[in-house]
């Protein structure tokens, strides 16, 4: 999920050095990197909040077009509140500096269990009205005080089937295994995913995955550094794939579809072991439409027809268990709650990476550096 | 300000700077001291963060890594750029100015763009290996992108404008007499360049490397994209710990140190040059 941001701040940053040109500004903009991102994030919100509306906080890119058509259509349709958006992405540290300035303007963040865990425990959140959210609509597990899971989405890995003459890699076993499958590989850069592959690669059951043995994921990551490339934006996994750069590389499973088909076949996704991450609506604490408005929002998030369209537009899996068996038999092998996949991936545990993530990351970062 | 006070005379046109002087303070120096108060106070109070320079493998890790690569890229760009300036200074003045536009120009392009230029030129699937490729010449792709070559192949392009203006400015104050003197007293052009000229440049030298040193520590873009990864700088790392992580103690720390360590090479850089020069730079 740091993808869009990423590219995001590096389009401004260049925009930036471009609009300049001269030397004391833009060596000031980039030496003081800290200076450049508070900029950003104060100016991130634009204060685009009124009473009367919802401000979605997203990704940008199609989310933007799919959540309105999906979410805000019915949900306006329902209540006369129009839906708005700010695209630049809800990183942990950014809902955090809006909440502590006091100038709340986004209502609903499309976030990652792991930061509603964690900014809810910090006290940058409201809690999910359960009254007027169905708790029944969500998958079990994830119906959290601070935020709701309302969509799945999945680190799995895609190989070329060019590479390996007639065999083909079947789980993070193989993928860790370059003397079986030689070649480069590219794994996700902020350790989400990354850990949980390479401990599962290294033997440990799907269910023992959590609490992660860090030190364990990081001696059998440094197994496979020279062989191994790591991406920070979704686009950068799908290039480093199509290009060659890398004969397996990890990618959000949502993205596997499109290159299978753009390619006919010749990258293939594997989707056994995928790790699932649930992403969370998670609303800031003061947010300016009001905790019931809101609310009514992620409830409608949650209908089947929204569920379903969110699949089809942007490929990330339903929560909801009745929209499960309504899946379209064409998206079965990509969705992780499909009745095919459910039980085979590994669901991601948001407390553990809210508690441990920060250490987790710049372990990973370190092995990796 | 106080300089005015402490010589004993006020001057009336302090009050006329006075307001941008006020506005220069609110905006920068107050979102600083935040950023210096932070880096003290989170995640709790003490000097806990700036420990970490000598506790924590990683942090002297990256600082050693980001000096090292902002070395060798100011080496690389600044020998690049004297080669440059050097053309550009004794070039006729319509070939001078179209170096200059190009030089403008390609300056005025964003990092961006220019590390997604390299990967297409020299990356995996790129443009040289695949002509390379293509004739015979190897049979697997050159692994140019995506590592530390790769990341100074891109920091180094970006920089070597940088390191051209002030080289191009400081030679053109030099009265080329000189080597004319040399010339005729009975010097080789290798003599005259080593001994006469290149002696003569050294301001432009000591400017143009500290410039480019200076702006190489916050590379971001270009580490990120061209570094697959694997090259990491103080700078990506600063957002990560802000965004990510979530450890703003830290972050604020090392931005903190890069800004006392860029403002101690602007004073070495005042001393050797008036700063003025430098920044106003080329002749545009």
């Amino acid at each position: 999920m740091q993808d869009k941001m990423f590219m995001r701040d590096l389009a401004r940053q260049g925009a930036l050095a471009f609009k300049s040109g001269r030397l004391d500004r833009r060596s000031f903009l980039a030496l003081c990197g800290m200076a450049g991102v508070a900029t950003l994030a104060v100016r991130a919100g634009d204060a685009e909040a009124a009473a009367n509306e919802i401000v979605m906080w997203n990704w940008g890119g199609e989310s933007e077009k799919c959540h309105g058509d999906a979410i805000g259509k019915p949900f306006t349709a329902a209540t006369g509140i129009p839906l708005k958006f700010d695209t630049s992405g809800p990183l942990q540290g950014k809902i955090k500096e809006m909440v502590d300035s006091g100038k709340v303007t986004a209502d609903v963040c499309d976030a990652d269990g792991f930061d509603a865990i964690a900014l809810g425990k910090s006290g940058h959140l409201e809690a999910i009205d359960y009254n007027i959210v169905n708790k029944a609509q969500i998958k079990e597990g994830v119906a959290w005080e601070f935020g709701v899971g309302v969509i799945f989405y999945g680190y799995a890995f895609m190989y070329d089937t060019q590479a390996f003459g007639g065999n083909a890699p079947s789980g993070w076993a193989d993928f860790y295994d370059t003397a079986k499958f030689p070649g480069k590989r590219s794994l996700y850069k902020w350790a989400n995913g990354s850990i949980e592959s390479a401990l599962v690669a290294d033997g440990v059951p799907k269910d023992k995955v959590y609490p992660c043995d860090v030190p364990r994921a990081i001696e059998k990551i440094k197994s496979i550094k020279a062989d191994s490339l790591y991406w920070g934006s979704g686009s950068e996994a799908h290039d480093m794939i199509v290009n060659g750069e890398v004969v397996m590389g990890m990618i959000w499973q949502n993205r596997g579809k499109a290159i299978e088909e753009r390619t006919n076949g010749r990258y293939k996704l594997v989707m056994n072991e995928a790790i699932a991450m649930p992403g969370a609506y998670i609303v800031p604490r003061g947010n300016p439409a009001g905790r019931d408005n809101v609310m009514k929002f992620i409830q409608q998030a949650l209908q089947v027809d929204s569920q379903l369209a969110i699949l089809d537009c942007l490929g990330m899996t339903p929560s909801n268990p009745e929209a499960f068996a309504k899946i379209p038999e064409a998206m079965q092998p990509y969705a992780i709650n499909s009745a095919m996949n459910i039980d085979k991936v590994i669901f991601n545990d948001p407390v553990w990476w809210a508690e441990q993530g920060g250490d987790a990351v710049n372990a990973f970062l370190d092995a990796i550096g | 300000m106080s300089s005015a006070v402490q010589t004993g005379r006020f001057n009336v046109y302090w009050l006329l700077v006075a307001p941008a002087l006020l506005l220069v303070l609110v905006l920068y120096a107050a979102p600083i001291l935040n950023v210096l108060l932070l880096s003290f106070a989170d995640p709790k109070p003490g000097l806990g963060n700036y420990y970490k320079i000598v506790e924590s493998d990683t942090v002297s890790r990256l600082i050693f890594t980001t000096i090292r690569l902002c070395l060798i890229t100011t080496i690389a760009s600044v020998t690049l750029g004297y080669i440059v300036a050097y053309a550009m200074l004794h070039a006729f003045s319509t070939m001078r100015q179209r170096m200059m536009s190009i030089l403008l120009i390609s300056f005025w392009i964003s990092v961006l763009v220019r590390s997604f230029a390299w990967l297409m030129l020299l990356g995996h699937n790129g443009l040289l290996n695949n002509a390379l490729m293509a004739g015979g010449i190897i049979a697997e792709p050159l692994p140019i992108m995506r590592n530390e070559f790769g990341v100074l192949i891109g920091m180094t392009e970006y920089m070597i404008p940088y390191a051209i203006l002030p080289l191009l400015a400081n030679m053109q104050g030099i009265d080329l007499r000189v080597t004319s003197a040399s010339r005729s007293l009975g010097a080789s052009n290798v003599q005259t360049f080593f001994r006469v000229f290149l002696p003569l440049t050294r301001p432009g030298i000591v400017a143009a490397s500290l410039l480019v040193f200076i702006s190489s520590l916050g590379f971001y873009v270009t580490p990120a994209i061209l570094g697959g990864g694997k090259v990491q700088m103080i700078a990506e790392y600063i957002s990560v710990q802000l965004l990510v992580t979530v450890r703003w103690g830290t972050a604020a720390m090392l931005a903190t140190l890069m800004l006392v360590s860029v403002l101690v090479l602007m004073y070495v850089l005042n001393r050797f040059m008036r700063l003025s020069t430098v920044f106003g730079g080329g002749p545009r």
